[in-house]
């Protein structure tokens, strides 16, 4: 608890807060002008819709954001050369997983912002559909695992290099990734389409009639597989960044 | 009884690759002293510092502080009792000097007190609210002794602390680190390649070349070996020697000059009046200081960058 913190007295004056603050915002201008000026057929669906848009915005997004998140928490310590001073003090273990939970906080403060963002949006434009809650928490839980194991894809990436351009376009690919192989379904088990394969809500648009359909969906083994993947993920992230930050000389 | 070593290494090793960076370093910094690595650029002082501190894995030997054998379950806690400044100093540039030893004393667990009395020492508490960016290199090289200094621990390992500093800054952190034993009872292991700076902070000295230990004792014992010598300069250089070798003299010759142990001047104005009397012309009679650059330069070689 001691190192974790240090973590946060040393991000004073980083902005880090606004900064992620800023970047989910644009992901909810994005939500805004996606639902602005709701018919009754969007009215109907309206909780479906906000469900199918999120997952959405965070495979084209969240890369990036948690590769800034990742980096700003990293490059103090490369900038200040502060390492060689503080495996003095702590072993290198304590001091990454310091790093971890500290970006875990961030994460588990934007995935709940992100939520209350949709809750105080549907209520604000009256849905009329049957708002699950179930669903809107299991959405928190499953955006909160896929963005912590890009989070530490990134962290790892972070601390291994000086140069933080590096992890940067790391993220950004990852994002160009999305919107590239979005629909294609082997993309759902690379670390950056977790947010596909855990979307709980699908659609469904007909050709003919230009109708949208959102339903929830059912699982199919290979997605609950790609599911799975995220925790894969988290755990084969976690344990090779700790280990090649154990085993880093200065 | 003799007192223990604070710190010790036996056939200390580091290799990257084939190359041995420090090679069977067996280093015995005794409590209370300014013990002063001395060496080339290059040489092993800072990777040999590194293992101490446990930054860097020793491929071969061990390393004990205060006494008790270092390993990885005991690391941390041993090295709580120590303070370290390597190369560079660290910082947070985004914070102020303040809150940088804010961190640093969270993680030591000292009390807060302490801030005010480093800062104090170190002579920047008028820059504690100033962010570190905006410090001098001298004022963060300050600051990092200070966070060294937080908890006023027993050992204090110091790489090149007086790198980059201006000559008074040289002077300043030099008369700090005296300083340090004899107020705050601290052991000092400092490196350096300026043998000057050494000569005039430590009173023991370790010299270390391409990562072997050359040379460890008491600065007072590196130098008694600065013998002074006399120096002749004659015309018949071999009959000469051949003369002074029959008083039973030990002598040795250097290029034109032939040197010999000090001796009486009486003896000296003897020896003059022999070669004299044998036709040997006397054009020089000279006194030659053997300096401790020179027995350093002896003892790391002379080709090597200082």
């Amino acid at each position: 608890m001691i190192t974790l913190k240090t973590e946060f007295q040393k991000i004073k004056r980083r902005k880090l807060g606004l900064t992620m603050f800023a970047l989910t915002g644009i992901q909810f201008v994005w939500i805004l002008w996606a639902t602005k000026s709701p018919n009754e057929k969007d009215l109907a669906q309206g909780w479906l819709n906000l469900l199918h848009t999120l997952p959405l915005l965070n495979v084209i997004m969240m890369p990036t954001i948690m590769s800034v998140l990742a980096s700003r928490l990293s490059d103090l310590e490369h900038k200040g050369n502060t390492y060689k001073q503080l495996r003095t003090l702590r072993r290198p273990g304590i001091l990454f997983d310091a790093k971890v939970f500290c970006g875990f906080l961030f994460i588990a403060a934007i995935s709940a912002v992100q939520i209350l963002f949709l809750l105080v949006l549907g209520y604000h434009y009256h849905y009329t559909d049957t708002l699950d809650l179930r669903y809107y928490m299991l959405t928190l839980l499953l955006n909160f695992a896929c963005c912590f194991s890009l989070y530490l894809l990134q962290l790892d990436l972070s601390l291994l290099f000086f140069n933080q351009m590096i992890p940067l376009v790391v993220g950004l690919c990852g994002s160009l990734l999305g919107l590239i192989l979005m629909y294609i379904k082997m993309y759902s088990f690379l670390p950056w389409g977790g947010f596909l394969s855990c979307a709980l809500v699908g659609m469904d648009w007909n050709i003919e009639t230009r109708v949208v359909t959102y339903f929830y969906r059912e699982h199919s083994t290979i997605e609950l597989c790609a599911m799975g993947m995220v925790f894969v993920w988290i755990a084969i992230f976690y344990m090779a960044g700790k280990i090649a930050f154990t085993r880093k000389e200065i | 009884m003799p007192k223990q070593n604070l710190v010790e290494t036996h056939n200390l090793t580091k290799k990257y690759g084939n190359v041995r960076c420090v090679s069977s370093v067996n280093m015995q910094v005794p409590p209370g002293a300014i013990y002063g690595f001395l060496g080339p650029n290059g040489a092993g002082k800072s990777t040999t510092l590194k293992m101490i501190l446990g930054l860097v894995r020793p491929t071969e030997g061990n390393i004990t502080l205060f006494g008790i054998p270092v390993n990885e379950k005991n690391r941390i806690k041993l090295l709580t009792q120590t303070g370290s400044l390597i190369e560079s100093p660290s910082y947070y540039g985004h914070l102020t000097g303040e809150e940088n030893l804010r961190i640093m004393q969270t993680l030591k667990g000292c009390s807060v007190k302490d801030i005010d009395e480093v800062l104090k020492i170190v002579r920047l508490d008028g820059a504690r609210q100033k962010l570190v960016n905006h410090y001098s290199l001298g004022m963060k090289q300050r600051l990092g002794l200070a966070a060294a200094l937080l908890g006023f621990p027993s050992l204090l390992i110091l790489d090149e602390p007086t790198n980059g500093l201006d000559p008074a800054g040289i002077q300043e952190m030099r008369e700090l680190i005296r300083s340090l034993p004899d107020t705050y009872g601290m052991t000092i292991l400092v490196s350096s390649h300026l043998l000057s700076e050494i000569d005039q902070m430590a009173d023991h000295v370790g010299i270390i070349r391409k990562g072997e230990l050359v040379y460890q004792n008491t600065l007072e014992s590196l130098h008694s070996h600065a013998k002074s010598r006399i120096a002749l300069r004659v015309s018949h250089t071999a009959i000469a020697m051949d003369l002074l070798r029959q008083d039973g003299i030990e002598i040795s010759q250097d290029e034109d000059y032939l040197l010999l142990p000090m001796m009486e001047d009486s003896y000296v104005a003897h020896l003059c009046r022999r070669l004299i009397a044998q036709n040997i012309s006397l054009y020089r009679i000279e006194k030659r200081e053997k300096s401790l650059e020179d027995i350093f330069l002896s003892l790391t070689g002379k080709e090597t960058s200082l």
